[in-house]
C-alpha cells in the first residue's frame, strides 16, 4: 500500500533525476559534507553492525571532509524507508539495496548509473581486480547501477554425523538432485532426522534460491528483453516438478525458512540448502555437538549448476555533485580489498575481489582455517545475477510466482498448471 | 443495609462445608492450574532460553546444563538496553498523560454541551478508531519529517497526543455522571474548568486509571511506528532493540530473550502493583 501510494511521486522524481545525472562529479571533496548511508547491517546487532561501523569510522578517518550518517533499517523494510524519505524530500546518498529491488530502484527511485557520474578511467581503475561475474550483478540495461556488497551463493550445508549414521560418506557429499534425494531418504530411514530442507519457500524467502534452482535446469523466470515472464516454460516446470517429487518422496521437508535454519543448527535435519551468509549461525549451533560441513549447490544430472546471488549492492542516489563524489568515495572504500576482507571474514559474505582469497595480506590465512567458505568461493566463478522483475508491481509478480511454485511443490497442484496460472496472472502486472 | 449485615455471617458459615466436596470446583481449579501453566510457560521458556549458551539454544531440556548470564552481557553490549528502556518509559508515560488530558477535555465537551455537528464529530472520532495506524503512517511520517523531528522521541509522542479510545471511554463515563452534582457545583459558582478538574475528574478515577493502563501498555508494545522512525538505537524504543537481534543471517535467540526479559520487567512490575486495575481495564474495554 505504501509502495503504491508513493509510486507516482517516485516516477516523477526518477524522471527529474535523469536530467541531473548527465554531469561529472568534482575530482575531490574540498569542503565538509555529510552524506547519509542506509544500511541494513546497522539495523541489527552482531558482527555485521560492528564491521559496518568500523568501516565507516575508517572511511571518515581517511576522508576528514566527509561525515557519514549511518541509518539502519532492516533489509525487508529498507526500500520502503527510502521511498518514505524521498517523499519527505530527504533523498538518501548511498543505499545498501537488496538485489531484487534494484530494477525498481533504477526505474522509480532515481538510482544513479555509475558511468553517468564517475570518469571512465577512474571507474575502470576501481573495477580492476573485481570478479567479472560479480560486477555483472549490479548491471542493468548495460549500465552499472550497483556494486555487489554483501552477497553470497546457495550452499548445501550438511550434518556429517547424520551422514555417517545413515551409512553415507560425508567426504563425498551429494552433487546432483538425484543424489540429494537418495541421501535424504537414507537419513530419514536410518536416523530420527529429516532428510533435506531448503530456504526456497516461505514469507521471508524471497525468490533468489528458487531462481537458482530453475536456472540450474537451464530455465529462466524472465525473457532477455525483460518483457515476458517465462517461469511456466518447460525447463522451469521441470525444476518445480523435481522439487515436488522430492517432497512427495518425503526426502524434502516442508519447513519455514527460520524453522529449517534452526532445525539444521539443532542437528535435526541432514541437509539444508541456503545462503552461505547463515554459516556463522549454523557454526554456533553445531559447536561441540556435530560435524557441520558444506558443499556446492546440487545440479540437475550433467547440467552445470548455475547459482545466482542473494544479498545486496551499494547504490548511489545522491543528486548533488559534491555529495555524489563523497558517495562514490564511500562506495570505493566499502568495495576495497580491506572492506571485502572484513565483509567475508566478519559478516560471512563473498568478496567481489577474488584476488584477496589467497593473498596472505587479506584472506589467505583465514580461508585455510575456515573450509566452510570454500564451496561459496568455488561458486563465485559460476555466479549469475539474481533477476529483479521490472515495474512497480515487481513484488506482487515475485509473490505470485512463488505462491504458484509452492502450490505445485507442497499444495498438490499439477506443476505445469500451477506455474501457468501464476505466470498468466503475473504477466498482466508487467509494465506494458 | 441491615439485611446485608445479617446475611454475611451466614454465607461465611456455609462455605467451608460445601467447598472441599464439590467435584466441579476441583475440576475448575484443575483447569485454572493448567491454564496458568499454559500462560506462564512461555515466560519461563523466555527466561530459560536467555540463560542458555548458543549451542544449547534449541535443546528441549527444562533447564540448561551450563546456565550463564552471558546472553545478558551480550545484549547489554549490543544495544543500549537501559537507554532504550528509559526512552520507552518516557514515551509511554507522556503519551498516556497526553491522551488522558486531551481525552478529558474532548469528552467533557461531548458530554456536557450540545453544539451543531457534535454527533457527527463524535462519530468521526469513533470511526478513526477503526482506521489501522498503518494507513496513516506515511502521512504522519512526512509530517514529522517536515517538522524536523525525525530521529527524536518527540516524533514517537506527538502523533499519539490524542486517541479515540480515550475520548470514547471518558465521554461514556461522563455521560453517566450525575447531572445533579454538576448543577450543584455550578450553583456554587464553579465554572466548566473547575467542574471538570475538581468535580468530574476525581470521581472518574477508576475509568481514568483503566484508560491510563491500557494506553501505557499499548504504547509500550508499539512496534510499526517506531520501526519506521528508527534511525539510531539511542533514539529508539526497546521493541526495536529486540528486533535488532533478528537478521537474515539468523536470529540470536539467547541475547534476544535476555533483552526481552529485561524489557518485560517494567510491565511485569506495573502488573504486580496494579493487578486488580489492569484486569478491570481489560474487562471494561474488551481485551486488546
Amino acid at each position: 500500500m505504501i509502495r503504491k501510494t508513493l509510486a507516482g511521486a517516485m516516477a516523477l522524481l526518477a524522471s527529474t533525476a535523469i536530467g541531473a545525472q548527465a554531469q561529472t562529479i568534482p575530482a575531490t571533496v574540498d569542503q565538509p559534507v555529510t552524506i547519509t548511508y542506509y544500511n541494513y547491517n546497522l539495523a541489527s546487532t552482531g558482527n555485521g553492525a560492528d564491521a559496518t561501523r568500523r568501516m565507516i569510522a575508517d572511511f571518515e578517518a581517511a576522508n576528514p571532509n566527509i561525515k557519514v550518517e549511518g541509518i539502519g533499517a532492516s533489509s525487508a523494510e529498507l526500500t520502503s524507508r527510502v521511498q518514505a524519505d524521498i517523499a519527505a524530500n530527504r533523498v538518501p546518498d548511498v543505499v545498501q539495496m537488496v538485489f531484487s529491488d534494484l530494477a525498481y530502484g533504477v526505474d522509480n527511485l532515481g538510482v544513479v548509473g555509475l558511468e553517468d557520474i564517475v570518469p571512465q578511467a577512474e571507474l575502470a581503475a576501481h573495477f580492476q581486480g573485481m570478479s567479472p561475474k560479480g560486477l555483472k550483478l549490479g548491471v542493468l540495461n548495460g549500465k552499472t547501477y550497483g556494486l555487489a556488497y554483501t552477497f553470497s551463493t546457495p550452499v548445501l550445508f550438511y550434518n556429517a554425523d547424520l551422514f555417517r549414521k545413515a551409512g553415507l560418506n560425508p567426504d563425498q557429499p551429494p552433487k546432483t538432485w538425484a543424489e540429494v534425494k537418495a541421501a535424504a531418504l537414507a537419513i530419514r530411514d536410518k536416523t530420527d532426522a529429516e532428510g533435506i530442507a531448503a530456504g526456497i519457500f516461505g514469507p521471508s524467502a524471497g525468490d533468489w534460491l528458487f531462481q537458482g534452482v530453475v536456472r540450474s535446469n537451464n530455465g529462466a523466470i524472465l525473457s532477455d528483453d525483460r518483457k515476458t515472464l517465462t517461469f511456466a516454460e518447460p525447463a522451469a516446470v521441470e525444476a518445480v516438478a523435481m522439487l515436488r517429487d522430492l517432497y512427495d518422496s518425503e526426502a524434502y521437508t516442508n519447513l519455514d525458512v527460520t524453522a529449517a535454519m534452526e532445525g539444521m543448527a539443532a542437528g535435526t535435519i541432514g541437509m539444508y540448502l541456503q545462503t552461505s551468509a547463515i554459516q556463522g549461525f549454523l557454526v554456533r549451533g553445531a559447536e561441540g555437538k556435530f560435524d557441520l560441513r558444506a558443499t556446492t549447490m546440487p545440479r540437475f544430472g550433467d547440467k552445470p549448476q548455475r547459482p545466482n546471488n542473494s544479498g545486496s549492492a551499494l547504490v548511489i542516489m545522491a543528486k548533488d555533485p559534491v555529495k555524489q563524489r563523497a558517495a562514490w568515495e564511500l562506495m570505493k572504500h566499502m568495495t576495497s580489498k580491506e572492506a571485502y576482507t572484513i565483509i567475508t571474514r566478519d559478516i560471512g559474505y563473498l568478496p567481489l575481489r577474488a584476488e584477496i582469497v589467497d593473498d596472505p595480506a587479506y584472506l589467505g590465512e583465514w580461508v585455510k582455517t575456515h573450509p566452510l567458505v570454500r564451496p561459496n568461493l568455488e561458486q563465485l566463478e559460476m555466479l549469475e545475477p539474481w533477476t529483479s522483475f521490472p515495474g512497480p508491481n515487481y513484488r506482487q509478480i515475485q509473490k505470485i510466482m512463488m505462491e504458484g511454485a509452492e502450490m505445485a511443490v507442497f499444495g498438490g497442484m499439477d506443476p505445469a498448471e500451477a506455474m501457468k496460472a501464476a505466470q498468466d496472472t503475473a504477466q498482466t502486472m508487467m509494465p506494458k | 443495609m441491615t439485611a446485608d449485615l445479617t446475611l454475611r455471617p451466614a454465607a461465611r458459615l456455609t462455605r467451608p462445608r460445601a467447598a472441599p466436596l464439590r467435584l466441579d470446583t476441583a475440576i475448575g481449579h484443575a483447569v485454572m492450574v493448567i491454564l496458568a501453566v499454559f500462560c506462564l510457560f512461555p515466560v519461563y521458556w523466555m527466561i530459560v532460553t536467555s540463560l542458555r549458551p548458543a549451542n544449547e539454544i534449541f535443546d528441549a531440556t527444562l533447564w540448561p546444563t551450563s546456565a550463564s548470564l552471558e546472553n545478558y552481557a551480550h545484549a547489554l553490549r549490543s544495544i543500549p538496553v537501559w537507554r532504550m528502556l528509559a526512552n520507552t518509559f518516557a514515551v509511554s508515560a507522556l503519551v498516556t498523560l497526553a491522551q488522558v488530558v486531551t481525552g478529558l477535555l474532548a469528552a467533557y465537551a461531548f458530554a456536557r454541551w450540545r453544539f451543531r455537528g457534535d454527533r457527527l464529530v463524535y462519530s468521526m472520532i469513533a470511526m478513526t478508531w477503526l482506521v489501522p495506524f498503518q494507513v496513516v503512517m506515511i502521512p504522519n511520517y512526512l509530517l514529522v519529517a517536515n517538522m524536523g523531528l525525525l530521529d527524536s522521541l518527540s516524533a514517537l509522542i506527538i502523533p499519539h497526543f490524542a486517541g479515540a479510545l480515550a475520548v470514547l471511554m471518558l465521554a461514556q463515563a461522563m455521560r453517566s455522571f450525575p447531572a445533579e452534582v454538576i448543577e450543584a457545583a455550578r450553583m456554587d459558582g464553579a465554572g466548566n474548568w473547575r467542574i471538570l478538574w475538581q468535580v468530574i475528574a476525581p470521581n472518574l478515577r477508576g475509568t481514568i486509571a483503566s484508560l491510563a493502563i491500557l494506553v501505557f501498555i499499548s504504547t509500550w508494545n508499539e512496534y510499526f511506528w517506531p520501526l519506521l522512525l528508527s534511525r539510531s538505537p539511542e533514539n529508539s524504543v526497546i521493541q526495536i532493540g529486540i528486533q535488532m537481534f533478528m537478521t537474515s543471517e539468523g536470529t540470536a535467540w539467547g541475547p534476544l530473550m535476555a533483552a526481552a526479559t529485561m524489557a518485560s520487567l517494567p510491565i511485569l512490575l506495573i502488573y504486580i502493583v496494579l493487578q486488580r486495575q489492569v484486569v478491570q481495564s481489560f474487562m471494561k474495554s474488551g481485551i486488546r
